[in-house]
């Protein structure tokens, strides 16, 4: 049985139940890296050039704690996911810089996925990755379909229930039901997080900062949900057309939240990510107008957890002594 | 008499403050934390015991600052604020107009906006601590001049040098490199000083709309210079309060009255018997994960009262 391995990094936390579903008809089995830690960070680090982004960096860490443990690594090259949208530089050449920095790293399969080439381009490149598992053409349309239906099931399940992408995860790939988030009885206040999924989800790279939320008495709105249709129709209200395809979520859920008034909205980002630093001013702008408290955060490679901590209290606290909620 | 102490430790200097019912200051301490925050709060409490009144009955008492976790544990406050909330609160006191508060203290720097007695929205210092109380301190040692004489020597100055702002290491070479050149030390630390506030600026103030009246507190309040050079940047009237330096303990004491008057709750606080108390402070490194945590932990007679430091929260439950 070949081993496919994926980091658990970057676009993981919004395709992978996709992927398992698509090489496990295949009949592969799927290796994920460990959760984030300092040993794959430090990995990461070592090799990455300094101005990628932490997320890239911890991306390339986590594809070399995978060495040696599959066969071959799964890194697709998300190129675009719409007409005249494109994704960063970095997650294009995600494939090429793996292979560049990691030399040692088993064979990569790196289809390009880029709608703004077509349907027919798009199936060619998965039947051709389809094809180091199987010569049979019914069976990789088979993998297609359950991929597919995984990946609406997955999408369903966060907005439809409220939970994170790990949550689901959880659920969809290991059978767990028994929810840990938003046990947060009685909210004081609603706080909306927007940012990458590699970034809210990461719990080593963001410090535990939505469970830290929760912990201050806020119930937390993410990205992932508000049903898929709601982010577009929101984002496309805001800046008519996007130019950068996983920015639609960001300012898509920024908007979407503003509108429904919640109590306060974070934008958790990380430093040096130029889409963000574009596109996430059109919320702090709109959030302005609409009188909505609004915070910025720039994460890097801080271990010290203290000034993140100042900045998310005093954000609390304005919203409650606005509000004259007191505590 | 009910009154109230603030405890803000700060990354640079320790501050204490003892607040009536009224908020009038009965007894208060500004010390050098040098490195060393147990004991500079121990000295700290020392101090303002010499000077409290005898019929003072101490009724909250709330930390705040860097190493408000750290205080909190051992005077156990009854209150543990951020700064930011504990400043704009001592603020929209002493200048009940105030809508805009800058705050530069030793290692950060912040902006916070009032508007009608309202916090509403504020900004802090990134990725760095340039252009703060620290680095001032440290160019005015290399220029071998008193900090308390900085703000003299800048308001001398009739042709300030213009210095880079973005970064204390760039501003440090741009500021030798002047100085070899032959220009007065007056106008190289007004430059200094024009660099710092425009660096707040594009920094902390970017994008943030600045409105009169203006409150400038935290040490650095104290330099005539950088109050000059707010002044000329932004031309509005600069209000320094009484006690810039203690604004931070003086919020914090403040906001415990309020707590406490909520609450109805009796204090925790162990009394001033603190500083008789032998803390000890160590770390270890926690082996349960690849992560391989520094926690640090402080204990009295035995017995662990916090730890802080991991990535997870396994060693921050302490049974009491």
């Amino acid at each position: 049985m070949i081993r496919v391995g994926i980091p658990q990094a970057l676009l993981y936390y919004q395709y992978f139940p996709m992927w398992k579903a698509f090489f496990g008809t295949l009949g592969a089995e799927v290796v994920v890296s460990a959760p984030t830690n300092k040993t794959i960070l430090n990995l990461g680090v070592s090799r990455a050039v300094a101005d990628t982004c932490l997320p890239v960096k911890i991306f390339l860490g986590h594809v070399i704690s995978l060495i040696q443990k599959c066969d071959c690594i799964f890194v697709p090259a998300v190129t675009s996911l719409g007409k005249k949208t494109y994704n960063c530089s970095k997650i294009i050449g995600l494939p090429n810089m793996t292979r560049a920095l990691i030399p040692e790293c088993p064979i990569i399969f790196d289809p390009e996925i880029n709608l703004e080439k077509g349907r027919y381009y798009l199936y060619q490149n998965i039947y051709k990755l389809g094809r180091n598992f199987t010569s049979n053409p019914f069976k990789i349309k088979e993998a297609v379909e359950d991929a597919w239906k995984s990946n609406l099931a997955y999408q369903n399940k966060m907005s439809d229930k409220g939970i994170t992408p790990l949550e689901a995860i959880d659920r969809a790939c290991q059978g767990k039901q028994q929810s840990t988030f938003d046990s947060n009885p009685a909210p004081l206040l609603t706080v909306a997080v927007i940012g990458h999924p590699y970034v809210i989800y990461d719990d080593y790279l963001n410090h535990r900062m939505i469970s830290r939320l929760q912990a201050m008495g806020a119930k937390i709105l993410l990205p992932e949900m508000v049903p898929r249709s709601a982010l577009d129709a929101a984002a496309r209200r805001l800046v008519g057309e996007p130019h950068w395809s996983f920015e639609i979520d960001i300012i898509g859920a920024g908007e979407y939240y503003l509108e429904n008034k919640v109590d306060g909205l974070i934008n958790l980002s990380v430093f040096g990510c130029g889409p963000d630093s574009m596109m996430v001013s059109f919320v702090e702008h709109r959030a302005k107008e609409l009188k909505i408290p609004f915070l910025h955060l720039s994460l890097d490679e801080h271990t010290s957890e203290g000034g993140l901590v100042t900045r998310l209290e005093a954000f609390l606290d304005m919203i409650k002594r606005r509000q004259r909620i007191w505590v | 008499m009910k009154t109230y102490l603030g405890i803000d430790v700060g990354s640079v200097t320790t501050k204490l403050a003892l607040l009536d019912e009224s908020n009038e200051i009965l007894a208060s301490t500004y010390l050098q934390t040098q490195g060393n925050p147990v004991d500079m709060i121990k000295q700290g409490l020392e101090e303002v015991k010499k000077q409290i009144p005898l019929e003072a009955e101490i009724c909250g008492v709330a930390t705040t600052g860097s190493g408000r976790a750290l205080a909190g544990v051992m005077v156990s406050a009854d209150l543990v604020k951020n700064e930011i909330t504990a400043h704009a609160v001592a603020a929209m006191h002493c200048v009940p107009e105030v809508q805009t508060v800058f705050e530069i203290g030793g290692q950060d720097s912040k902006i916070i906006i009032i508007r009608d007695g309202v916090v509403i929205d504020f900004g802090m210092n990134s990725v760095c601590a340039a252009g703060t109380g620290s680095f001032l301190e440290h160019q005015a040692e290399r220029l071998n001049i008193k900090i308390e004489d900085f703000g003299e020597y800048a308001l001398r100055s009739k042709n300030p040098a213009r210095i880079a702002g973005r970064c204390t290491v760039f501003a440090e070479s741009d500021m030798i490199h002047k100085q070899q050149m032959g220009y007065p030390i007056d106008d190289i630390i007004y430059g200094l000083s024009q660099a710092l506030v425009r660096n707040y600026l594009n920094n902390v103030a970017l994008g943030k709309e600045i409105r009169p009246k203006l409150v400038f507190q935290g040490g650095v309040a104290f330099n005539k210079g950088i109050i000059k050079a707010i002044n000329e940047t932004f031309h509005t009237e600069v209000y320094v309060p009484p006690h810039n330096e203690l604004m931070g303990a003086i919020g914090a004491a403040m906001l415990v009255r309020e707590e406490m008057k909520n609450d109805g709750h009796r204090t925790k606080f162990k009394g001033f018997g603190v500083s008789q108390i032998e803390f000890q402070v160590s770390s270890f490194i926690c082996k349960a994960c690849p992560n391989l945590c520094e926690i640090s932990q402080i204990s009295a007679n035995g017995k662990v009262l916090a730890r802080w430091g991991g990535r997870c929260d396994m060693w921050e439950r302490v049974e009491k």
